[in-house]
């Protein structure tokens, strides 16, 4: 059974079109990256898969189930999203963040037990925050930050993980150390990730599978290998551009 | 473009022909120029009433439109008018307290003392505004702050001086009607002024919408163009206030109409705004003539203006899309954060307890101070338990609400009378007033308490809209509590005895509070309290914004609509107490919050004791400080609260 069925999706504002009949298969237990040139459409899919927004028309299933079919925290229990610009939690420290991701679990009147307790621990050890989990979430930089955010994700047991440019704030050690977790929590606990990404060259290098999308429709899709092609890349950004070879045969993409 | 606004100029022009010409027929109008001594009464009444009326319709529109222009330019924001930043409530103060404490300054004419109050409290709001990057809820907030502080204190002066009333309350009602042409003359020229600014300002303000920073970019000097850009609109304004009294919503309604038929440029927009808006207030004058022609002038022009600029603003908010730029709100530093709050929480709450029970203790006697003798004790509890219980439970529950809607909205100046409860209650508590012949206590709760609820409808109605930001929520509460003042300047024109018994109630006071209606209140409190505690996981999550609420799959909209509930009927039961104005539920959560009370539970919890304590030592104070007479309770807090909330905003940020 695929992650997500998308049939014919469209999704409209005011005056604009944002997706043009999508139709597109995402494979479970991946790493799949979402591209494209600024406008694409990619932040949109990813809202709209996330049930952030609401599609104009065509049908969207995960898991096998229409996106309305799922209740609030059913959905939460199965799928984590982490909006492009986290808030501050101010006044929060990272543990009580952490424990946030537990909410689909407990609801709002129900016993933070044992199990959640644990869940919280496991999610901070996975994601490496254990050594500041008493600290503000507001005094960590920003990589700290960002796998703050993850934990709780992680915390949400979810089989299923939605990030919206997780790395566009961050330095280059940071992109990758950032990445490098995301791609451990996907193939080492057999999850699937979503992510909007920017840059080509992290796309080719962590993720398995590459969605890429052009003005709404989508452009291509297949590994990261189907992706570094120069005929590709151009028809992708409209850009003419030149993909290189590294000493250890993993391609890099420039422009030409 | 202008062919949309012929019709409005012909209604306009229809509206004050058929008033004059019920007043004269055509051929008996007199010759110009105007001589009194050949003129008889009605030809006099036409050529030095009616006549200027409806030239200085015109005038004060067009200042207004203009005012209302330059400010929305100057601070990018598109809700920003004279009224909404406290600017003409200021001027209005300024001549209270003239009228009352040195009507010798007002000889000279009313212009210069309104000048003075419009600039201090623009200066005021743009001292706030500035702090904090002119965000613009920010400024409509802190505008309305200042303005909801100076008419407090120039409720509290009409309401020491009692025979001035009635004249001050039609001026604040803005009435158009003129003696002479002496107001035509000055507002021509005040007007011929700020046209001649706005014409030589058109350009570096075109330059400003690009931004500060942009703006600095192209060698733009900001701050100057700034000042000279809102002195001009604060001078309009004040000049129609001098003039006419408090004209509500002119200044917002005139741009926003010049926006919608297409003046999209900003030399348009400051050319076609007073065109506008000098019609709108013709039409308005115009159907205040048409109803004054049928049974007599009940109400003054500017309370008409505020009743159609309330729903407009409702209108216009959703439209804002994209044109206020979210996130701009900032909490003000690291606060602090402890621990262990259960310490502190004892300690707040035992406090209390002290507090109360000295409170009941001491007194104030004639030629000094008093500790009740146990005898004088049992003879004095009745009368001053119910109070004490109704001030700390209506504190309480205002703190409450407040911590609940700062949370909810993630706007550290989010607060009960921001949400336009306390507005709505105050119209139903009017409406009970006027309606009913002789209301009963019972009545006017429930009228207060409906009122209330209907604001409460109408927010509601905003939250239930998915894309709604919470910060768009308090503009709606803006736009609900300036209705309400509209109406009740409307009400209050009337000036009889009923006027003086809200005027009394708009500034609270718990002298007549009995003990089942202290209990109720208290009880309101408590249900409160646990409420809140029981959604103290929606809290927690709320701040962090719609789109980690919704990924953690919290149900947002019953959620939000849950918690407004839950604040509004809190706030609607304390505003019976103690008047709609207080600023505890304002102040009380921020205190908790800076005690380093973070987590929903403790901050809720601290936030509901310093209420109660705020709202004791408010009682106490007002007892105490005019003994034997006593100050009205919700005024005195909103005395403590006011510059202490000011001081706040006005902090600088880390």
């Amino acid at each position: 059974m695929s992650l997500f069925s998308i049939t014919d999706l469209s999704v409209d504002v005011p005056d604009r079109r944002l997706l043009h009949g999508l139709t597109l298969d995402l494979p479970p237990g991946r790493m799949i990256a979402l591209i494209g040139h600024n406008g694409s459409g990619k932040s949109t899919l990813l809202k709209v898969l996330a049930r952030q927004m609401t599609a104009s028309g065509g049908r969207v299933a995960f898991e096998g189930r229409a996106l309305a079919d799922w209740r609030a925290r059913d959905y939460a229990r199965r799928l984590a999203f982490l909006p492009q610009h986290p808030p501050a939690a101010e006044g929060m420290t990272v543990r009580e963040l952490v424990a946030l991701g537990r909410y689909p679990w407990h609801g709002a009147l129900g016993r933070f037990g044992p199990d959640d307790h644990a869940a919280v621990a496991r999610a901070m050890a996975e994601c490496g925050v254990t050594p500041f989990a008493d600290r503000l979430v507001d005094t960590l930089s920003g990589g700290e930050r960002q796998r703050a955010w993850l934990a709780m994700m992680v915390a949400q047991e979810a089989g299923t993980l939605l990030l919206d440019e997780p790395i566009s704030a961050l330095d280059i050690a940071h992109q990758v150390e950032v990445l490098a977790l995301v791609r451990r929590m996907c193939h080492e606990a057999n999850r699937s990730a979503v992510i909007v990404l920017h840059e080509v060259n992290m796309a080719a290098r962590f993720c398995d599978h590459v969605v890429a999308l052009k003005a709404g429709c989508l452009a291509l899709q297949g590994g990261p290998a189907d992706l570094m092609r120069p005929d590709a890349l151009q028809d992708i950004y409209g850009l003419p551009m030149q993909v290189l070879t590294r000493p250890d045969g993993s391609p890099v993409a420039i422009p030409a | 473009m202008t062919a949309r606004l012929l019709p409005l100029a012909l209604l306009a022009s229809a509206l004050w022909l058929w008033a004059a010409l019920h007043l004269l027929p055509l051929a008996q109008w007199p010759a110009w120029p105007l001589d009194p001594a050949r003129m008889d009464i009605p030809q006099i009444l036409l050529g030095f009433g009616l006549m200027p009326r409806g030239i200085v319709a015109l005038l004060a529109g067009a200042a207004l439109g203009l005012s209302g222009a330059m400010l929305q330019v100057v601070l990018r924001n598109p809700v920003a008018d004279p009224t909404t930043l406290g600017i003409s409530a200021g001027a209005q103060l300024a001549l209270v307290t003239a009228t009352i404490m040195a009507s010798g300054l007002l000889q000279e004419g009313r212009w210069p003392v309104a000048l003075a109050g419009a600039g201090l409290a623009a200066g005021l709001v743009l001292l706030i505004g500035a702090r904090r990057a002119f965000a613009p809820v920010t400024m409509v907030i802190a505008g309305m702050l200042v303005g909801m502080t100076a008419s407090a204190v120039a409720t509290a002066m009409t309401l020491a001086q009692g025979e001035y009333l009635l004249s001050l309350v039609i001026w604040n009602g803005g009435s158009l009607v003129q003696q002479d042409w002496s107001g035509v003359r000055a507002l021509a020229a005040v007007l011929a002024f700020g046209a001649a600014a706005a014409a030589l300002l058109a350009r570096p303000l075109r330059v400003l919408s690009l931004g500060t920073e942009g703006a600095q970019g192209l060698g733009l000097n900001v701050a100057a163009v700034r000042l000279l850009a809102v002195g001009v609109a604060v001078i309009l304004a004040a000049a129609v206030s001098a003039e006419l009294g408090l004209v509500a919503f002119v200044g917002l309604a005139a741009p926003a109409l010049a926006r919608s038929m297409g003046a999209v440029s900003i030399p348009r927009l400051l050319a076609l705004s007073p065109l506008v808006g000098a019609l709108i207030l013709s039409v308005c004058d115009g159907l205040v003539l048409l109803v004054a022609g049928q049974v007599g002038e009940m109400f003054p022009t500017g309370a008409l203006t505020g009743l159609i600029g309330g729903p407009l603003l409702i209108w216009l908010l959703p439209r804002l899309r994209g044109s206020t730029p979210p996130g701009t709100e900032r909490a003000e530093g690291p606060a602090p954060r402890r621990e262990r709050p259960a310490p502190l929480l004892i300690g707040l709450a035992v406090s209390l307890v002290v507090a109360a029970l000295v409170l009941v203790w001491i007194g104030r006697v004639p030629g000094g101070w008093a500790v009740l003798d146990a005898q004088s004790f049992a003879a004095f509890l009745p009368m001053r338990l119910p109070r004490l219980i109704a001030a700390a439970s209506a504190g309480a529950a205002l703190a409450i609400a407040g911590a609940i809607l700062q949370r909810l909205t993630a706007n550290p100046l989010a607060s009960p009378e921001v949400l336009g409860v306390s507005g709505g209650a105050a119209m139903g508590y009017a409406g009970v007033v006027y309606l009913v012949a002789a209301p009963t206590a019972a009545a006017l709760t429930a009228g207060t308490m409906a009122g209330g609820a209907l604001a409460l409808i109408l927010i509601a109605a905003f939250v239930s809209r998915r894309d709604m930001p919470a910060e768009r929520v308090l503009l709606a509460g803006i736009a609900v509590s300036a209705l309400a003042s509209a109406l009740l300047s409307a009400a209050m024109a009337v000036g009889d005895a009923r006027s003086f018994q809200i005027l009394a109630w708009l500034s609270g006071s718990s002298s007549a509070v009995t003990m089942p209606g202290a209990l109720a209140l208290a009880a309101v409190a408590a249900v409160l309290w646990t409420g809140a505690l029981a959604a103290r996981r929606w809290l927690a999550v709320l701040p962090l914004g719609a789109g980690v609420a919704g990924g953690l799959g919290l149900p947002l909209r019953p959620a939000r609509m849950v918690l407004i509930a839950l604040a509004g009927m809190a706030t609607g039961a304390a505003t019976v107490l103690v008047g709609p104005l207080s600023f505890v539920g304002l102040m009380a959560p921020h205190m908790a919050r800076r005690l380093g009370l973070a987590r929903p539970g403790d901050h809720v919890t601290g936030a509901a004791l310093i209420g109660a304590g705020l709202m004791l030592a408010a009682d106490f104070g007002a007892r105490m400080a005019g003994f034997p007479y006593e100050l009205p309770l919700g005024l005195f807090a909103s005395l403590i609260g006011a510059p202490w909330l000011i001081w706040l905003m006005m902090r600088p940020q880390r």
